[in-house]
């Protein structure tokens, strides 16, 4: 491999996001842009619960070379949710799956899971994404978490304009598209 | 004299604007009486509008729906963009007994459910039309094939329907347009079934009532994929995108929107109606409007419940009820049967364009051969997709990897095979008037009174065992099958409750779908229904509404009407 071709790699590689870090970035990023639009207040989740619930949402998508889910305002929209969509029973639910997560961060060594150090944090939820089916607590948060990130990412102007480019009519309709995974 | 017209079209949904459509091209001065507003598709068409425009991202205003549409919300078509679609339910209510549910789902504008209709369109074979007599179940269907294949003809050239000819014997090929091709992963499934089957159980296209090429004014579908909730380019067959236009440019329509049609009037002395009283929207006035002939095309339980409404002296369990059969014999069909499972193949392919439905299986079952378990037969609605970004929902995993295969991959072919059976005509399903409960203008309610037969559940039981028999087949993994537990109704595929037949004292319509009892009366929409084989129905009522207009017609030239 000649050198010019290695320094890119590995410009490359370190261009990858170290997810840990890379959710404090956006927490911060995050709070700017929240700062500014005042006009969008958290109405369920309060600045602890917000930043909990911001910090895990970026650990599942987070800023790489498109945008995070903090960017595109994922918890905005996982409070909205909670807000005007969900059941009293279901979010109550959530809130209190919430608390489990910081009570399960404290056996790990720190009463907040947003203090918790990345290892810990990538540890911990990893073991939440294996509790997806839970009927309470930690699992059940995480897993409507993780579905609310998905979805409310994924669903946003800029990921539907600028990252998916979505299309909204076509000229005609072609099932046999040769498609090369870019993983 | 105001108010008075040739021809009444009560709806003016599938049916109504089929009517009014085949009435004012034979001459005849037609106003449509519709209950609800007017549609205006420059703004009431939400076809394009995105995601992040609607406030809970298409997720629907739930707070909104579980007040004001708790039933209709069960209808997943009555979603953040198109609920405006579909009735208030608090303004329009009606009973159920105790532990029977059944999902009324209704729209009340101009076009109807036409708007958010499935737009799958199949004609029937005498396989459905004998059945009845065949197995001495209620009664005899008073048409048979050769009866209704010009008239299928006659819509589908106007309405423009995709289809593949495949020259099944129980699945008649229509006036088809080229269909979209399969996609890859499709392909693939109906060469290895036509292999393992013998060719009995088969994927073919979708007989679907959107153009693929421009037709009659109308553009070609532009694959949005948001058929249900209207659509721009009229691509798709509904009563505002072709049929009321057609009507208006004869010159011989009046439209009135806001206009609900309480009852007909009926004169003894000339055993004619004469008219309808109408309770208007928004003032809640009654007034009547006169005519020689009324078609009553406001869905099977609006049509009959007028008529229930209707009583007379004469006919005091309601008009054109001397057979006893004004209200029994309510259907459906049946769903919430079958499988999806992951394919092995077509990794390296995808689709380009959102098509509105993809594939179907035809009936097999009680074609060739007698199932031990059931009467009648089911057929398949179908796709194969891959699921793109939304399996990160329920994938494992997060972070950057996580997110990079959910832009850049898009998740193995899934297939999914949905039954839709028929449902056995039963005299105890049925609707009377609530004499306890009026809807918000002052009209008597319904009381509906329905359910689904063991030979229904046995058959949806088998739905789930061959649609994952056919993955199986395919080498398909992670068959998951499915089996729902829905209330009646719920496929919006209501018919019955006056029904046609030979003979006036079992039956309320003759075989042109005219009242036995009060000749210048006829009921063309799911009303009439005799039996409702598997096959989606809006295309045979279409069909029966054009005979029926054909009929009426000649009978007021020679002065029989």
């Amino acid at each position: 491999m000649r050198r010019r071709e290695v320094v890119q790699f590995l410009g490359a590689a370190l261009a990858l996001p170290f997810i840990p870090r890379n959710a404090e970035t956006a927490i911060q990023l995050g709070e700017r842009v929240h700062r500014r639009l005042a006009d969008v207040p958290f109405r369920t989740l309060g600045p602890a619960q917000r930043q909990l619930v911001t910090t895990i949402a970026e650990m599942i998508i987070p800023e790489t070379d498109t945008p995070g889910a903090t960017t595109v305002k994922v918890p905005e929209f996982i409070d909205l949710i909670l807000t005007e969509w969900a059941s009293d029973e279901e979010r109550t639910a959530f809130l209190a799956g919430l608390a489990d997560i910081d009570a399960r961060a404290a056996t790990l060594g720190s009463a907040r899971f947003v203090e918790l150090a990345p290892a810990k944090k990538t540890e911990l939820l990893t073991d939440l994404d294996t509790r997806r089916e839970d009927k309470a607590g930690a699992g059940l948060a995480f897993s409507r978490l993780k579905a609310l990130t998905v979805y409310g990412y994924f669903t946003s102007k800029p990921v539907q304009q600028d990252v998916l480019h979505t299309l909204m009519y076509f000229n005609g309709y072609d099932g046999n598209v040769p498609f090369t995974p870019q993983v | 004299m105001a108010n008075t017209y040739d021809a009444i079209v009560v709806g003016s949904g599938i049916s109504g604007g089929w009517a009014a459509k085949e009435l004012t091209e034979h001459g005849l001065k037609t106003i449509v009486l519709e209950a609800g507003r007017p549609i205006d598709p420059a703004t009431d068409y939400v076809d394009h509008v995105m995601t992040f425009e609607k406030r809970y991202r298409g997720m629907g205003n739930r707070n909104q729906l579980e007040r004001y549409q708790p039933i209709q919300s069960q209808c997943g078509a009555c979603d953040e963009y198109a609920s405006k679609f579909f009735v208030n339910d608090l303004d329009n209510p009606y009973s159920t007994p105790e532990g029977k549910p059944f999902s009324w789902i209704r729209g009340r504008q101009v076009g109807g459910k036409s708007i958010m209709w499935g737009r799958c369109v199949f004609r029937w074979s005498d396989l459905d039309y004998e059945a009845n007599a065949k197995e001495g179940i209620a009664v005899d269907w008073p048409l048979r094939y050769a009866d209704m294949a010009p008239w299928w003809s006659h819509v589908e050239k106007f309405v423009g329907v995709q289809g593949r000819h495949e020259g099944l014997a129980h699945l008649p090929d229509g006036e088809f347009l080229k269909p979209w091709p399969m996609n890859a992963a499709e392909q693939k499934g109906r060469e290895v079934l036509q292999t393992k089957f013998n060719g009995e159980r088969l994927i073919t296209n979708m007989r679907l009532a959107v153009i693929t090429e421009d037709h009659l004014g109308r553009q070609k579908c532009h694959l949005c994929g948001n058929c249900h909730r209207g659509c721009i380019t009229l691509s798709y067959f509904s009563s505002i995108n072709s049929t009321l236009p057609a009507a208006k440019k004869t010159g011989n329509l009046t439209l009135r929107p806001f206009s609900v049609v309480h009852s007909v009037i009926y004169d003894p002395a000339t055993k004619r109606a004469t008219g309808v009283r109408v309770v208007d929207g928004n003032t809640r006035e009654m007034f009547e409007v006169k005519a020689r002939l009324i078609f009553l095309c406001a869905s099977a339980l609006e049509s009959t419940r007028i008529m229930l409404n209707s009583a007379t002296a004469e006919f005091p369990d309601g008009l054109g009820n001397t057979s006893g059969e004004l209200g029994h014999n309510l259907m459906d069909h049946i769903m919430g049967g079958g499988a999806t499972g992951t394919l092995p193949w077509a990794k390296d392919r995808r689709e380009v364009g959102r098509r509105p439905d993809a594939i179907y299986v035809p009936r097999f079952r009680n074609v060739k051969t007698k199932h031990p378990d059931f009467q009648r037969g089911y057929g398949f609605e179908g796709r194969a997709s891959r699921p793109g970004w939304d399996r990160g929902a329920y994938a494992n995993g997060f972070g950057a990897g996580f997110k990079k295969s959910l832009i850049g991959d898009l998740g193995p072919w899934e297939m999914s095979f949905d039954g839709f059976g028929e449902m056995l005509p039963r005299h105890e399903n049925y609707i009377s008037i609530d004499k306890h409960l009026v809807d918000a203008w002052g009209i008597p309610a319904l009381h509906v009174n329905c359910s689904y037969s063991e030979n229904e559940l046995k058959m949806q039981n088998d739905m789930v065992v061959t649609a994952s028999e056919m993955l199986e087949a395919m080498g398909a993994t992670d068959i998951r099958t499915f089996k729902e537990n829905n209330a009646p109704g719920l496929v919006i595929h209501e018919t019955g409750t006056a029904r046609m037949g030979r003979d006036p004292k079992t039956s309320v319509l003759n075989s042109h779908n005219q009242v036995w009892d009060v000749p210048n009366v006829f009921m063309t929409d799911g009303a009439c229904m005799t039996s409702t084989a598997n096959q989606n129905p809006s295309i045979t009522y279409m069909a029966l509404t054009a005979r029926a207009v054909a009929y009426a017609v000649g009978q007021m030239k020679r002065r029989e009407l």
